[in-house]
């Protein structure tokens, strides 16, 4: 263990002098608000603005103010249809006893002022519906036969929270604990074959083992420090992001208690094995260079199980999915996230699997690390 | 009779599909600068190679103040230094923490580590760039360092391969005398080059390789026989090869 130890101190005397990991972990710290806040702009930007729908014929007494109230800004073409080509976001003829709508579904405007025009209609022809079964003495219930109330088991908005969580939290810190110990892995790794310190390093009396663990160590040090570095700042951006809520509480996206052990817990074991991923593949290369032709499609692999958590948010995988490296750390985040709960089965599996993944990868690394092959192929 | 400091019996090593070695077999005394002589390819750096324990023999053994590089190779690590062309030092650590992580690597620690720190710099007349980082040393420098972490642990034997193919002649001349002055302190010295003045002024004994194979072996005197220098004498027995 004092080998490892000398090692990691190193280690990590040399990271914290280099530019390029200091610079990953301070772009990753910047970068997540960043990226929140120009979300939350978006979104904001979508729900409130006015879309401009193109008419022609008359516009039916008293559904006008209705439509205006639903940010919906009617002008006068010729030919509506014509109109919601380009020109604008929809396109609608009011012929007697008939409404007809045109609009292209693959642009977005066009699918949001669709779903106002359709809300204000169906308000407008309950109303005037109401109205004449009144002025003829019957008791407009009889069109709502059965009552429906809605009783939300927690706060709708908690749970928009929640879901976007579910996807966004597990997506940073999968990325940010490959990208913060990328440079440093390759560094340590092919770095040390490149700069030629690698066989002074073997003609010590330290066993490699050793030297390897110490050089995980780091790696995975420096890989937490930019993971949480990057979902601080990203909960003090959200904590300054409001979302439409009720009461004051549900305005600020905020995260379980419960959430916070298993998130260290995973990230710790995604780091270790990332690490000694990194290490196995960066002691493949000669140099840094080679090393990250290597290491670039891990992140892409990586980022796969996140997405098909954003794609399918309805997942619901038996436990051997839990088996499968990565995918298994966002399906427990994603169920800690948004249930507010974890199942110690997934939960076991999982640590099962990353670890069985962080120790066949330091088993590799280590196999690489004392082939001959290492030093004269350089 | 004295054990050898290093004794290597017919080592064969193949790699790739070259034959590297081929049955190479010498030995190094305590307080000797020993040569290994032979033109680029000829085997030498894969006979060191071997004797530090970095790769492992086909055939053959090899032996460092008796502990074999099979049987017991950290025990061998422990009694080496080696100091090659290729100057590797970690350029983001000053030229201290370069010479204390290899100290401390070697099993040095805290005041002992420091004292032999001190000794090492002092020896080798760092200490007006110690404190700097490595990369903004010059190549005589960062060879001084490379040299200062080779010793630090104060090695029975020291191995030098081609140290001086990438210094200009003042640097050149230090680590000349700094491999005088290691033999005068009764350790074993393998100097392993291609130019030939330096090995007939440095080198008590020496051996020639060939294409893997020993051509010569003796004292400098014996191998140079009756050629005008040592160097007629190598091209004259590589030639007849």
């Amino acid at each position: 263990m004092r080998v490892t130890w000398i090692v990691y101190r190193k280690e990590l005397q040399e990271i914290l002098r280099d530019r390029r990991t200091l610079l990953a972990i301070g772009l990753a710290a910047l970068a997540t608000p960043l990226v929140l806040f120009v979300i939350s702009q978006v979104s904001t930007k979508t729900a409130t603005q006015t879309y401009t729908v193109g008419y022609s014929g008359d516009i039916p007494t008293g559904l006008d103010i209705l439509l205006r109230a639903a940010s919906l800004r009617f002008v006068p073409v010729p030919d509506p249809a014509a109109a919601a080509k380009s020109e604008v976001d929809l396109g609608v003829a009011f012929l007697p006893g008939e409404i007809d709508e045109y609009y292209d579904p693959s642009r977005q405007g066009a699918q949001i002022a669709d779903v106002r025009l359709q809300t204000v209609l169906g308000q407008y022809q309950a109303a005037q519906a109401a109205a004449a079964l009144q002025s003829r003495g019957i008791d407009p219930g009889i069109l709502t036969p059965l009552k429906f109330v809605s009783h939300p088991l927690s706060s709708p908005v908690q749970a928009a929270s929640n879901a976007f969580l579910s996807f966004f939290l597990p997506y940073i810190l999968i990325t940010m604990i490959l990208t913060g110990g990328f440079s440093a892995a390759l560094d340590s790794s092919a770095g040390e074959r490149e700069r030629r310190t690698l066989e002074g390093l073997l003609l010590t009396p330290a066993a490699r083992s050793n030297v390897l663990l110490g050089k995980i160590a780091a790696i995975t040090t420096i890989s937490l420090v930019a993971a949480v570095a990057a979902i601080g700042s990203m909960f003090v951006a959200l904590s300054q992001i409001e979302t439409p809520g009720a009461g004051p509480s549900a305005n600020h996206i905020t995260l379980s208690p419960a959430v916070v052990p298993v998130m260290v817990w995973l990230a710790l074991l995604i780091a270790v094995s990332f690490s000694a991923v990194t290490l196995a593949l960066g002691t493949l290369a000669k140099s840094f260079r080679q090393g990250q032709a290597y290491v670039t499609p891990l992140y892409f692999i990586t980022i796969l199980p996140a997405s098909l958590v954003l794609f399918v948010p309805d997942f619901n995988p038996s436990l051997a999915y839990y088996l499968i490296p990565i995918l298994n750390a966002v399906l427990v985040l994603r169920d800690a996230i948004v249930h507010d709960s974890v199942g110690w089965a997934p939960l076991l599996v999982t640590t099962a699997s990353l670890l069985a993944t962080g120790a066949l990868s330091w088993f590799a690394a280590l196999r690489l690390f004392t082939r001959e092959a290492l030093l004269t192929r350089s | 009779m004295n054990r050898a400091a290093v004794a290597v019996d017919r080592l064969e090593k193949t790699l790739g599909p070259n034959k590297v070695l081929r049955g190479i077999s010498f030995e190094a005394q305590a307080g000797e600068i020993f040569g290994l002589l032979g033109p680029n390819g000829a085997g030498k750096t894969t006979t060191l190679r071997i004797i530090c324990t970095l790769l492992s023999p086909d055939a053959g053994t090899v032996e460092v103040q008796g502990f074999g590089t099979r049987t017991a190779p950290e025990e061998v690590r422990r009694r080496i230094g080696v100091v090659t062309a290729d100057i590797g030092v970690y350029p983001r650590l000053s030229a201290r923490e370069n010479i204390e992580y290899f100290g401390r690597l070697c099993g040095l620690e805290s005041a002992e580590l420091d004292r032999k720190v001190d000794s090492v710099v002092e020896r080798l007349d760092m200490g007006s760039f110690v404190k700097q980082r490595a990369e903004s040393l010059s190549s005589g420098q960062k060879q001084k360092v490379a040299i200062a972490r080779a010793i630090v642990h104060d090695p029975e034997v020291l191995m030098f391969d081609e140290p001086t193919s990438n210094l200009d002649v003042l640097a050149s001349k230090e680590v000349r005398e700094f491999m005088v002055e290691v033999k005068g302190r009764g350790k074993c010295v393998i100097f392993s080059t291609h130019v030939m003045h330096d090995a007939e002024r440095l080198c008590d004994r020496l051996t020639i390789i060939h294409q893997g194979l020993v051509v010569a072996s003796g004292p400098t005197d014996e191998v140079r026989g009756d050629r005008r220098d040592l160097e007629d004498a190598f091209l004259a027995l590589v030639e007849a090869k």
